[in-house]
């Protein structure tokens, strides 16, 4: 019985929100590497949702192209959830490792992902008019996703339903913690490089003369 | 003088030049600066000029002496030109050419027999209805009404009400409307406007500004709810900044405010009723990005000084901040900018009043004492002549006109919008939906697109229906072969629901 190859793990997992994980740890299944893919899909998603959107719909700012807000929207956000969470499951008698909750959190997401790339292509065959129905798919896919992060988060644990609402909570306040430290830490080494550099002028000013 | 102008130009191009745009930048012959517009993003962009500037005219050239402090200068319906020549005490009458004096006038009889001099006049109105001539007698604390030939028909002094609470009365602008009631801007009132009966009786303000809401007023506000009464009295009051001129337009009165701090209601079109008709618009007049300058440290924004309403309902506004004059259609749309800080013609030193007649502007310079003409081009003339069409309703009409206005300029963007929607009109959703792309006009694209959509389905009808119905058979097999080893849901299951939602 679930003699399932990885890729149909993850059709399983998906079209399972209540058990699908709990089979996937029972089997111990789950494949770091299309986790890793499916989080580059997640990265492409997020780019075509901000530059390939119809433009009925969309003006996307086309003179400047940077690639950080796209990194930061998928591959950063989801390696401080994963870590967050982990970080604080561990504190409360959590079973999940560290690779087991990046791969379950990341077959959470692909009803997400397949949203984001649903509406891309809707977005050029509809008109600002009929916008409702990508609304409904893009609000399946987010409440699809919600509740599978969840389940996730429950069975890779062990939790119980309460105890999963609360270690959601307390890892939504760690990623807080940790974008804020993130962001103090760059801009202290932002002050050290101009410190540096600083140092650095004025020494070659002096040599020089 | 080459020399002279290498150095001026980084200053006044400053704020005016975004990074990358300096190197496409052709500038048209005989001005002292670069010619710019804003595009979607509100980004200064190399731009073809709308006006140039043709000569000054100054008190030697007419042969009266030269001006001084000149504060404002206005045409009336019989193209006579006067201009309130603040500081020699007089108002001067010219006619159309600026080159012939009408009048001087610096002396008044009084009904009773007597004579009256101006003391520094600041403001000057004609009016078509009843052909007096309204001057705004600063120094003397009056507004006085007299007719062509210096007789006074009328003074308005500070009026004995309970409404009016101002020591003084010194009035800085006036107009009058077609029932002969009379606006007049004070000096040091925050409330609006006073406005006068025909007969010069007080019936009370019109027009104030309204306080923005900066950090600090409402920071004040929320500790005024905590704080006693004494301590509420002793605090600075929210006030909004008084009006600095208007004019007024058919039924309409159009106000500026010149505040370096305030961005709300810094042009106003008010109605009857004292109602702003543009204060739900998110409108900015002046330069989008604040000048900086180095040498005094300080971030200078649009401080309009001036506004004036063309006979073809454009409204322009002059910037002392920049000396610019911005040019808006009657839509709020930004048409052209023109005049700079600068020594040259077509440079300012301190604007202080603006005037239109046919299509030429008329900029006062108060330190300089000279009148500034600025002539149309003729790509101004194309593109008044586009958007005079386009706003009318007539799109059709203005696509000629705003094909020549991409000739000559591919950075307008108003152009684009114009042919999008004429393309539109025509049926042409292809092409209007190439041209709302190039304006970045979401809502044109948006209509072309329904348009194209509901003709490309129309035509290719029997080929999408094939392809449907084969894509149906071949799925309806896969699900058929599915099912004899179940497996969850399928693939092909997932895109039918997605199909279906589709």
């Amino acid at each position: 019985m679930m003699d399932l190859s990885q890729g149909q793990w993850v059709k399983h997992a998906v079209t399972h929100p209540f058990e699908g994980f709990e089979d996937m740890r029972w089997k111990k299944s789950g494949s770091m590497k299309i986790a890793a893919l499916i989080i580059l899909l997640l990265f492409f998603a997020q780019i075509a949702n901000g530059r390939l959107y119809g433009f009925q719909f969309r003006v996307s700012y086309d003179k400047t192209f940077s690639i950080v807000p796209y990194l930061v929207k998928s591959v950063v956000l989801f390696a401080v959830w994963v870590i967050g969470n982990w970080s604080v499951c561990t504190l409360l008698d959590g079973e999940g490792t560290i690779k087991n909750i990046c791969i379950y959190s990341a077959y959470a997401l692909v009803p997400y992902i397949a949203q984001l790339y649903i509406n891309v292509l809707l977005s050029h065959v509809l008109i600002m008019d009929e916008y409702v129905f990508m609304q409904v798919i893009q609000f399946i896919g987010v409440g699809w996703t919600a509740i599978l992060l969840f389940s996730a988060i429950k069975s890779v644990h062990q939790y119980s339903f309460g105890k999963t609402v609360f270690a959601v909570l307390l890892t939504v306040v760690a990623m807080l913690i940790m974008l804020f430290l993130l962001v103090l830490f760059m801009s202290l080494i932002q002050q050290v490089y101009i410190f540096i550099s600083t140092i650095y002028t004025e020494i070659f000013y002096r040599i020089r003369v | 003088m080459k020399k002279s102008i290498r150095k001026l130009l980084p200053l006044i191009l400053s704020g005016v030049l975004l990074g990358g745009t300096a190197a496409s930048l052709i500038a048209s012959a005989g001005e002292p600066y670069d010619v710019y517009n804003y595009d979607r993003w509100g980004e200064a962009i190399p731009s073809q000029a709308g006006y140039i500037a043709d000569r000054t005219v100054s008190g030697y050239d007419l042969g009266i002496g030269p001006m001084d402090s000149p504060s404002d200068i206005f045409c009336d319906h019989n193209r006579i030109f006067y201009i309130a020549d603040t500081k020699n005490n007089r108002v001067i009458a010219l006619d159309s050419e600026l080159d012939r004096v009408v009048e001087i006038y610096d002396e008044f009889r009084l009904p009773d027999g007597s004579v009256t001099t101006l003391d520094q006049p600041e403001g000057i109105f004609v009016s078509a209805e009843n052909d007096c001539i309204y001057i705004a007698d600063s120094n003397n604390e009056r507004v006085l009404v007299c007719n062509y030939d210096s007789e006074v028909v009328m003074e308005i002094v500070r009026p004995d009400s309970e409404l009016f609470s101002a020591p003084t009365f010194r009035p800085k602008r006036v107009v009058a409307d077609k029932a002969g009631n009379v606006y007049v801007v004070l000096d040091n009132i925050t409330t609006g406007a006073a406005m006068f009966g025909p007969e010069g009786e007080f019936t009370g303000f019109y027009g104030a500004n309204r306080v923005q809401p900066t950090s600090e007023i409402i920071s004040n506000y929320i500790r005024n709810i905590f704080s006693s009464e004494e301590k509420k009295a002793s605090r600075p009051r929210n006030v909004p900044t008084g009006i600095t001129s208007f004019d007024i337009y058919g039924d309409f009165i159009f106000t500026c405010t010149a505040s370096s701090t305030q961005t709300t209601d810094t042009v106003k079109k008010l109605n009857a009723a004292g109602k702003n008709i543009f204060a739900n618009l998110e409108l900015a007049f002046g330069d989008y990005t604040p000048i900086y300058d180095a040498s005094q440290n300080k971030l200078f924004s649009p401080a309009i000084c001036d506004i004036d309403i063309a006979d073809d309902g454009n409204i322009n506004c002059l910037d002392l901040t920049t000396g610019r004059v911005f040019q808006y259609d009657e839509d709020c749309n930004l048409l052209f900018i023109t005049g700079t800080i600068a020594k040259q013609v077509g440079g300012f030193n301190q604007v202080s009043a603006l005037e239109s007649l046919d299509n030429c502007l008329y900029v006062l310079d108060s330190q300089k004492n000279t009148v500034t003409v600025f002539v149309e081009t003729s790509f101004g003339e194309v593109v008044h002549e586009a958007a005079e069409l386009y706003n009318a309703g007539y799109y059709e009409e203005a696509l000629e006109p705003w094909y020549e206005v991409l000739r000559r300029d591919g950075n307008y963007r108003r152009a684009y919008i114009g042919v999008a929607s004429a393309l539109l009109r025509k049926g042409d959703y292809k092409g209007s939906m190439k041209y709302a792309k190039l304006a970045d006009a979401p809502l044109i694209y948006d209509k072309a697109f329904e348009g194209w959509r509901r003709e490309f389905l129309k035509e290719h009808f029997t080929e999408i229906a094939a392809i449907t119905a084969v894509l149906a058979a071949v799925l309806i097999y896969i699900g058929k072969r599915k099912k004899k080893k179940p497996a969850g849901i399928s693939a092909a299951d997932m895109e039918n629901t997605e199909k279906k939602e589709e």
